[in-house]
C-alpha cells in the first residue's frame, strides 16, 4: 500500500487520512458480506442441510425458536443469571483473598506461587467434581464457575499489590500519612489497573465455566437444548442458540472492559 | 535466610491445612464418602489405575488428540499469520476480526463441533485446533508486525526472494513472540481437549473423569484428576522450559 | 566551623548527627553522615551543597524525620524530630509525589486531609497555592498530562498550601531543563520574600546554590561532614541580573575549589566496590 502523500495541501491530506481509515473498515464489512454470503450458498446448495444451516435460516429459527420458546428464554436467562452470580462472588471473594494475601510481604511472596500453580490445572477437570458435589442444578454451575473466576482476580490483585513506588510511600510519610492512608492511597490504587486486567480475565473465565457446565449437564438448561437441537435434522435452531449465547457473552464483556476504560484513565 | 524459612513455612502451613481439612471432614464430621472419599481409597484407586495401564492408554489417547490438534494449529496459524501481515492494509483488515472471533468463548461451538464429527476423536481435534489457532496466528501477527520495514527493504534490496526475507529477516526477529504464542497455545490446545473429553467423548483422559463421576465412583474419579494435575504440571514445566531454551537461541 | 546565628531566631537546630548504614561493626558499615552540626534561621534559604554520594539527601531526610540518625538529634524549634512534623515541614522531591491516580485538586485535598486541616479551607487553599506558581487553570488534570516542569511547579505548590513554616527540597529541579529551573528559581525566591518561609534545598548545581541561597553549607565527600558555610549576601526576591555581576563568577569559582577535591574523591570511592550510597 503506497503511503499516503504527504505533498498535498493539509485540506486534501486529511481527506485522504480519512478515507485510509474508511478503505478499512469497508473492506472488513465486505469480507464479513463474503463469508456470510458463503455460508449462505454453502448451506443451502453444497453441504447436507442436516449439518449446515444458512444464516437466513438460523436467523429464522432465532425469532421461531428462541425467542418464542418461554422455555428456551429461561434456560438462557438462567444462564445469565448464574454468571452473574458465580462472577459477583469471584470479584468479591478474589479481592478480599488478594488483598488478605498481598498486603503482607511474606505473605504474598508465600502465597502468590501456590496460588498460580493451582491456576495451571485446566479447571474442566474438576467440573464432574463439582456436579458430584452440589448436583446437576444451577448451584453446581455457579460454584464451578466461581471456582475458575477467582484466580484471575486474586492473582492480579497479588501482583498488583507488588512493586509499590517507594517515592509515593516516602511523600505519603513526608506529609504525614498513617499507614492505613499508605494503604488507601499508594497501594490500592496502584493495584487498580492490574485489578480491572483480573476483572476482565475473571469474566471470562466465569463465563467459560458457565457455558462448559451448562454444556456438560444434558438434563436441564442449556445442554438440554443443545442436545435436542443436536438430534433434529435441522440444525438452525442449535445454531441459533449458539449466536444468542455469543452475543450475550461479547455484551458482557464489553461492559467489563468500559468499565476498565472508565477506571484507569489516568493512566494515560 | 530467614525470610526463605519463613516462606516454606508458610507454604508448609497451607498444604497441611488442606490435608487437616480433608482428613476432618471425612474422619470427624464424615462429610458423606460419596463427595470426598478418605486418602486412602483414593491412594489405592490410584494404585490400581496405574499398575493396570488404564492411566497410560488414556494418556496415550489424549496426547496424541492434542499433538494433532496442535500441529493444525500452529501450520495454519503461522500461515494464515504471515499472509495476512504482508501488508499494513490486510493487517488492519483482518486482524482484529481474527482477536474478535477469539474473544468469543469458543466452548460455545462445541456442540456443532460433535455435529459434524461426532463424539469420537475427530471433533475434539478440530476443536482444540479452533481454539488454539489463535494464539498462534495472534502472535505471528504481533510478532511479524514489530519487525521495522527497514530491514526487511534492505535485504530486498540486496536481492532477498519472499522466502528468503522471511527466513532471515522476519523470522528471527518475530522469533520470541512468535514461541510466547506458541507455548500459549499449547496449553490451551491441551485444555481444550481435555474440555471435549469431559463434556463428549468416547475415550481419553477427560472421558474417564467425567465417567468415574458419572458412576459415582468418585474415588476413582479423584484418582483420574490428580493423574490429570500431575500431567498438567509436567507439561507446563516442559513447554515453559522449551520456550526459555529456545529464546535464549 | 559553626556559624551561629542571633539566639531566638533559629528554625532548625542539627547537632552532632552521625549517620551509619549497614550492620554495627559488620564489613558493610557505610559511615555516611559524621558529626555534623549546623543551625538554620528563620526565614533564611539554606543550600546543602557537595559531590555525588556525600550525604546531603541523607542529612535532609534526617533533620525530615524521615530517617532516624544513628546519633544525635534535630530540633526543630525547641522540639526533637522523631518521626515527619508535617506541620512544620513540607517536602519536593527530586520526582514528583503527586499521586497519578488523582488529578492535581485531588491530589491537594488528599495533602490536606492528612494534616488534618479542616475540609471547609480545602479549596481556598489549593486555589491560592495553585496561583502562587501560575497553575490554576490546571487544577482538574492528572499528572500525567502535564509536562515535567508543570509537575514540578505544582509539587511546589502543593508544600505551600501546607503553609508550612519551612520547606525541604531535594534537588527538585534536577530534572528539569535549565530556561524552566531558572523561571522557577526566581519564582522560589520571590515565594522567600514574601512569606519569610525557612527553605533547606539540597543541590549539586554551583549556580543554583548561589543564585537560591542564603547561606551555603559545603558538604565534603562520604563520610559527610561540614566543610565550609559560604554567605551570599543579596536580598531576596533575586533577579536574574545578580547572575550576571562579577560577584557572582567569584562565588561560583570559590565554591567549585572546595568542591574539586571532594569531587574527585568521592570519584575515586565509586569505583571502589565500598561504596554505594542508600538513600
Amino acid at each position: 500500500m503506497t503511503p499516503i502523500d504527504a505533498t498535498g495541501p493539509s485540506g486534501i491530506l486529511s481527506r485522504k487520512a480519512l478515507t485510509q481509515d474508511q478503505k478499512v473498515v469497508y473492506t472488513r464489512i465486505l469480507v464479513i458480506l463474503g463469508v456470510v454470503v458463503f455460508w449462505e450458498i454453502a448451506g443451502r446448495f453444497l453441504i447436507n442441510p442436516a449439518f449446515l444451516a444458512p444464516p437466513t435460516h438460523v436467523v429464522r429459527a432465532l425469532f421461531t425458536t428462541i425467542f418464542a420458546s418461554p422455555e428456551i428464554r429461561y434456560a438462557i436467562w438462567l444462564a445469565l443469571v448464574e454468571v452473574t452470580i458465580a462472577y459477583a462472588l469471584a470479584v468479591v471473594v478474589g479481592i478480599a483473598i488478594g488483598l488478605a494475601v498481598g498486603i503482607t510481604e511474606p505473605g504474598r511472596k508465600a502465597m502468590f506461587p501456590i496460588i498460580v500453580m493451582i491456576w495451571v490445572i485446566p479447571n474442566i477437570t474438576l467440573l464432574p467434581l463439582f456436579m458430584v458435589v452440589f448436583g446437576l442444578g444451577p448451584v453446581g454451575k455457579i460454584a464451578y464457575a466461581f471456582s475458575g473466576g477467582i484466580f484471575p482476580i486474586m492473582v492480579n490483585v497479588i501482583a498488583g499489590m507488588r512493586n509499590v513506588n517507594q517515592l509515593y510511600v516516602r511523600g505519603t510519610q513526608s506529609m504525614g500519612g498513617s499507614r492505613l492512608d499508605e494503604l488507601r492511597h499508594v497501594v490500592f490504587p496502584n493495584m487498580v489497573p492490574s485489578l480491572f486486567t483480573g476483572l476482565r480475565l475473571g469474566m471470562i473465565v466465569t463465563m467459560l465455566g458457565v457455558i462448559a457446565s451448562e454444556l456438560y449437564v444434558s438434563a436441564n438448561g442449556i445442554g438440554y437444548y443443545t442436545r435436542l437441537y443436536s438430534e433434529v435434522y435441522d440444525p438452525a435452531p442449535l445454531f441459533a442458540l449458539i449466536l444468542t449465547l455469543a452475543v450475550i457473552s461479547i455484551t458482557l464483556n464489553e461492559l467489563v472492559r468500559l468499565a476498565e476504560r472508565r477506571f484507569t484513565r489516568w493512566r494515560r | 535466610m530467614r525470610a526463605i524459612l519463613l516462606n516454606r513455612g508458610i507454604q508448609a502451613l497451607f498444604v497441611l491445612l488442606v490435608i487437616a481439612g480433608w482428613m476432618w471432614a471425612t474422619e470427624v464430621r464424615g462429610v458423606s464418602r460419596l463427595f470426598l472419599p478418605p486418602l486412602d481409597s483414593v491412594a489405592a484407586s490410584f494404585q490400581r489405575l496405574v499398575s493396570s495401564g488404564a492411566f497410560y492408554e488414556a494418556l496415550k489417547v489424549t496426547l496424541s488428540t492434542v499433538a494433532q490438534a496442535y500441529a493444525i494449529a500452529v501450520v495454519s496459524g503461522i500461515l494464515i499469520g504471515y499472509l495476512v501481515s504482508r501488508s499494513r492494509f490486510s493487517t488492519a483488515v483482518f486482524e482484529p476480526v481474527i482477536s474478535g472471533i477469539f474473544a468469543i468463548p469458543l466452548t460455545l461451538f462445541f456442540p456443532l463441533f460433535i455435529l459434524f464429527l461426532g463424539v469420537g476423536v475427530s471433533s475434539k481435534i478440530a476443536y482444540a485446533a479452533l481454539y488454539s489457532f489463535f494464539p498462534v496466528c495472534l502472535n505471528t501477527i504481533a510478532g511479524l508486525q514489530s519487525v521495522e520495514p527497514r530491514y526487511i527493504q534492505a535485504a530486498r534490496s540486496m536481492g532477498a526472494s519472499s522466502l528468503e526475507v522471511f527466513r532471515h529477516v522476519q523470522l528471527p526477529a518475530a522469533f520470541p513472540v512468535l514461541v510466547n504464542g506458541l507455548r500459549v497455545s499449547f496449553l490451551i490446545c491441551f485444555a481444550a481437549v481435555l474440555g471435549g473429553e469431559v463434556l463428549m467423548s468416547v475415550e481419553g483422559l477427560g472421558r474417564n473423569i467425567s465417567q468415574s463421576a458419572e458412576s459415582m465412583n468418585t474415588a476413582s474419579m479423584y484418582a483420574w484428576i490428580v493423574f490429570v494435575i500431575l500431567t498438567a504440571f509436567v507439561l507446563n514445566m516442559v513447554v515453559t522450559f522449551i520456550e526459555n531454551r529456545a529464546k535464549e537461541y | 566551623m559553626i556559624d551561629r546565628p542571633p539566639a531566638g531566631n533559629v528554625a532548625i537546630s542539627v547537632r552532632n548527627v552521625t549517620k551509619r548504614f549497614g550492620e554495627r561493626g559488620g564489613s558493610q558499615e557505610v559511615l555516611a553522615l559524621d558529626n555534623i552540626s549546623l543551625d538554620i534561621n528563620r526565614g533564611e534559604f539554606v543550600c546543602l551543597l557537595g559531590p555525588s554520594g556525600c550525604g546531603k539527601s541523607t542529612l535532609l531526610n534526617i533533620i525530615g524525620g524521615l530517617f532516624p540518625a544513628s546519633e544525635g538529634e534535630v530540633l526543630i524549634g525547641d522540639k526533637a524530630v522523631r518521626g515527619p512534623l508535617p506541620r512544620e515541614m513540607a517536602f519536593v522531591f527530586q520526582e514528583s509525589t503527586l499521586y497519578p491516580w488523582y488529578t492535581v485538586i485531588e491530589n491537594f485535598r488528599i495533602a490536606q486531609k492528612f494534616q488534618r486541616i479542616p475540609r471547609s479551607e480545602w479549596n481556598d487553599r489549593a486555589m491560592e497555592a495553585l496561583k502562587s506558581v501560575g497553575m490554576a487553570s490546571f487544577s482538574k488534570h492528572y499528572p500525567n498530562e502535564l509536562s515535567v516542569g508543570m509537575r514540578q511547579r505544582v509539587n511546589l505548590a502543593r508544600s505551600i498550601c501546607m503553609q508550612t513554616p519551612i520547606i525541604m527540597m531535594d534537588e527538585p529541579f534536577a530534572a528539569l531543563d535549565e530556561q524552566t529551573r531558572m523561571v522557577l528559581g526566581e519564582d522560589l525566591s520571590a515565594l522567600l520574600a514574601a512569606t519569610g518561609k525557612t527553605i533547606v534545598f539540597v543541590t549539586h548545581s554551583l549556580a543554583e546554590a548561589v543564585f537560591l541561597s542564603d547561606r551555603i553549607f559545603v558538604m565534603t565527600a562520604r563520610p559527610g561532614r561540614i566543610k565550609e558555610i559560604v554567605r551570599v549576601e543579596e536580598p531576596h526576591p533575586r533577579s536574574p541580573d545578580f547572575m550576571l555581576e562579577p560577584r557572582f563568577s567569584e562565588l561560583r569559582n570559590d565554591l567549585y575549589a572546595m568542591l574539586r577535591e571532594e569531587i574527585r574523591r568521592a570519584m575515586a570511592s565509586l569505583r571502589d566496590p565500598q561504596s554505594g550510597e542508600a538513600a
